[in-house]
């Protein structure tokens, strides 16, 4: 009995240990658990430090002309404003540019991919893919690319300080794992919702009602986006065993058999399955009003757009090669149904989820561009 | 609870009379070709006609994973090989390259044409081997894992593993798509599909499409003998100069039409990702070693 408490007490340690143990601490209100943070890659002050340096680091690229940064801007809450984004050939990106923000907590990465667990993981793929290339490196460039960084004199003792039990602390491995520590530091819970919720401030009248319709059943809203991180794949230190789902909104009907186009068709792309057929990854609508435009595919332009699609339940294109009436997608999430919401509810909607902008995240001096801060 | 630790320290013995370690003191090395329409594939050369459209073409890229490689006995049983461990193998995985970067080829200069290892001492007249990684090394990351599974190129982060084969063709005047635009190259990207993480768990993964080609030839000297894999016989039912939708040539996509006819070559079941029949790869045969 004292043996199985004593391993218990061991293993709680283990999983809290290196959080806790090192020079990091958690800053989140009540309502939010700390994440869960591979137990090869602990939080260190010194690894952020260095993770947001190559964050905003151009020469972290196959020929040192695009960063992270580059599709991941702070002002829009680390996304980009654009649909898809161009990569360093100039080839544009099969989706829109995802937030950083408040990543630590998701339970998969990207818009739809089961197989991408962890930051670390998800990193590789901007690093290295090449359909479509995004940053470009490959096995030819990569000693130039770590020579660019051993040249410039900040990163030696960078590396040192957050790596420094290593023989050779630079390397392109503890780059992605500096970058995913200086993300899982990028957290955002300083909205004015938040600050409703800590009783530290109130939500107008407008804001009050959308709250209701968001979390009520009328426009029901909080199916997919009612977790802490408003989304529905969540994973944190006491997550036991993730919730993995995905989504099809009724966004197309290509052929009235439920097409969504190529490369774009979502969990599909990984199972061939027809009822996976146009499934997404809801995202987190924390900072939402920042994040324009919309869907995967950066598809619908504003906010307002995107309440009225889901009024409808879905989305008819009307013409052209996507042609198709995707409320009557036959994938589409039985969540999603035509409710047809008043102008007044979209507009009350509209103001709650602009209460989800984050207040300092935007400007936070933490996440900034530090090659431009005073040294 | 006697049984079981004898049961465990029987297992045990199994497990060491059948693979000692120390007892394969008898130098193997398994030679591999790539040939088209049985002449030499090489970089800037053309090859062909490849297809069902007859395409004269050129090599892009042509590198593949071998694992599991063995000898085989009389009566079929197989002898694991233990790899020589340096840049080209890492535990039972071997990375075979055609490619020397060189005339229109992406790559690396270095080619790789064999696979080296010891066996214990016996006969053997069979050799067997299987085109893929081993799931334990398939999804290590890229940047953490040794030569040749760092290899970049090999990567296939979407699916969190590796290319198994990354095998790609120029058809002479380009691949034409189904919305009229050409492409410049054909891809065989043959690797583990439908694959999953579990996230409470970190980065691990399991895939159900397994899309590995274990290939058996039960008359084999790998003195006299060497493996082909011909890309005149591998594209027999492709149409390389035509695109049918989905990524250009074949990625694996369990619903790309360009894949079937290249799966059939492999020996593989699109559908399952299991051989149609185990050990027979009709891309692959055995040839006197020139």
């Amino acid at each position: 009995m004292r043996a199985a408490r004593m391993l218990l007490l061991a293993a709680g340690l283990v999983l809290t240990g290196p959080v806790a143990a090192a020079d990091w601490t958690w800053r989140l209100p009540d309502y939010v658990p700390a994440p869960r943070v591979p137990t090869d890659n602990p939080m260190s002050a010194a690894k952020v430090d260095l993770g947001r340096r190559l964050f905003y680091d151009k020469r972290l690229s196959g020929e040192g002309d695009i960063a992270c940064a580059s599709c991941h801007e702070q002002a829009r809450a680390f996304t980009d404003g654009r649909a898809l984004s161009p990569g360093a050939t100039g080839a544009l990106t099969h989706r829109n540019s995802p937030s950083i923000v408040n990543a630590a907590w998701h339970a998969t990465y990207t818009w739809a991919n089961p197989a991408l667990t962890t930051l670390e993981r998800q990193m590789e793929v901007p690093l290295f893919g090449d359909d479509p290339v995004e940053m470009g490196v490959t096995d030819a460039n990569k000693p130039k690319m770590l020579a660019r960084l051993k040249a410039e004199p900040l990163y030696p003792p960078l590396f040192k300080a957050a790596f420094g039990d290593e023989a050779e602390p630079i390397s392109l491995a503890n780059a992605i794992k500096a970058v995913a520590a200086f993300q899982r530091s990028a957290v955002s819970f300083d909205s004015r919702y938040d600050r409703y919720l800590q009783g530290k401030g109130s939500l107008s009248e407008a804001e009050t009602r959308g709250m209701t319709l968001f979390f009520g059943e009328r426009a029901e809203c909080h199916h997919c986006h009612g977790s802490f991180n408003v989304n529905d794949q969540v994973i944190h230190v006491n997550t036991r065993d993730a919730e993995i789902q995905f989504h099809n909104t009724g966004l197309y009907n290509i052929g009235r058999d439920g097409g969504y186009p190529f490369p774009n068709r979502g969990l599909f792309e990984f199972t061939a399955k027809p009822a996976d057929m146009g499934a997404f990854r809801a995202p987190s609508l924390r900072n939402v009003a920042l994040t324009a435009p919309y869907m995967h595919d950066g598809s619908i332009k504003t906010l307002a757009e995107v309440i009225e699609v889901y009024s409808q339940g879905g989305r008819l294109v009307k013409a052209g090669p996507l042609k198709g009436d995707g409320r009557r997608n036959p994938h589409k999430s039985g969540l999603i149904a035509r409710i047809d919401l008043t102008a007044g509810e979209k507009s009350d909607l509209l103001a709650f989820l602009e209460a989800l902008t984050d207040l300092t995240l935007p400007t936070d001096p933490r996440y900034a561009d530090p090659w431009k801060q005073a040294q | 609870m006697r049984a079981p630790i004898l049961l465990l320290a029987a297992a045990g013995l199994a497990a060491c009379s059948t693979v000692p370690a120390d007892d394969a003191t008898q130098p193997v090395a398994l030679s591999f070709e790539l040939t088209s329409a049985g002449r030499p594939a090489v970089c800037g050369k053309p090859l062909g006609p490849l297809g069902t459209a007859k395409t004269a073409a050129k090599l892009h890229d042509a590198r593949f994973y071998v694992q599991d490689v063995a000898l085989l006995d009389a009566a079929g049983k197989a002898t694991p090989v233990k790899l020589t461990q340096n840049q080209w193998q890492n535990g039972p995985t071997a990375l075979l390259d055609f490619e020397d970067a060189s005339g229109g080829c992406v790559g690396t200069p270095a080619l790789n044409t064999a696979v080296v290892g010891m066996v214990p001492p016996g006969k053997y007249v069979g050799a067997s081997f299987t085109v893929g990684v081993p799931p334990a090394q398939n999804h290590s990351s890229v940047e953490k894992a040794g030569a040749p599974l760092d290899s970049a190129a090999m990567n296939w982060s979407w699916q969190t593993g590796r290319k198994f084969t990354k095998i790609e063709v120029d058809p002479k005047g380009g691949v034409r798509k189904p919305d009229g635009t050409k492409a410049p190259t054909w891809f065989l990207h043959l690797g583990s599909t439908e694959c999953a993480g579990n996230p409470a768990k970190g980065e691990t993964a399991l895939c159900k499409r397994s899309n590995r080609v274990p290939v058996a030839f039960p008359a084999f000297d790998p003195a006299t003998q060497a493996v082909r894999l011909d890309l005149a016989s591998l594209f027999a039912a492709s149409n390389i100069a035509k695109d049918q939708g989905a990524a250009v040539g074949c990625m694996s996509g369990p619903t790309d039409a360009d894949c079937p006819p290249v799966f059939g070559r492999l020996g593989l079941s699109l559908e399952t990702g299991l051989p149609v029949e185990p050990g027979k790869s009709p891309a692959f045969t055995a040839v006197k070693k020139p």
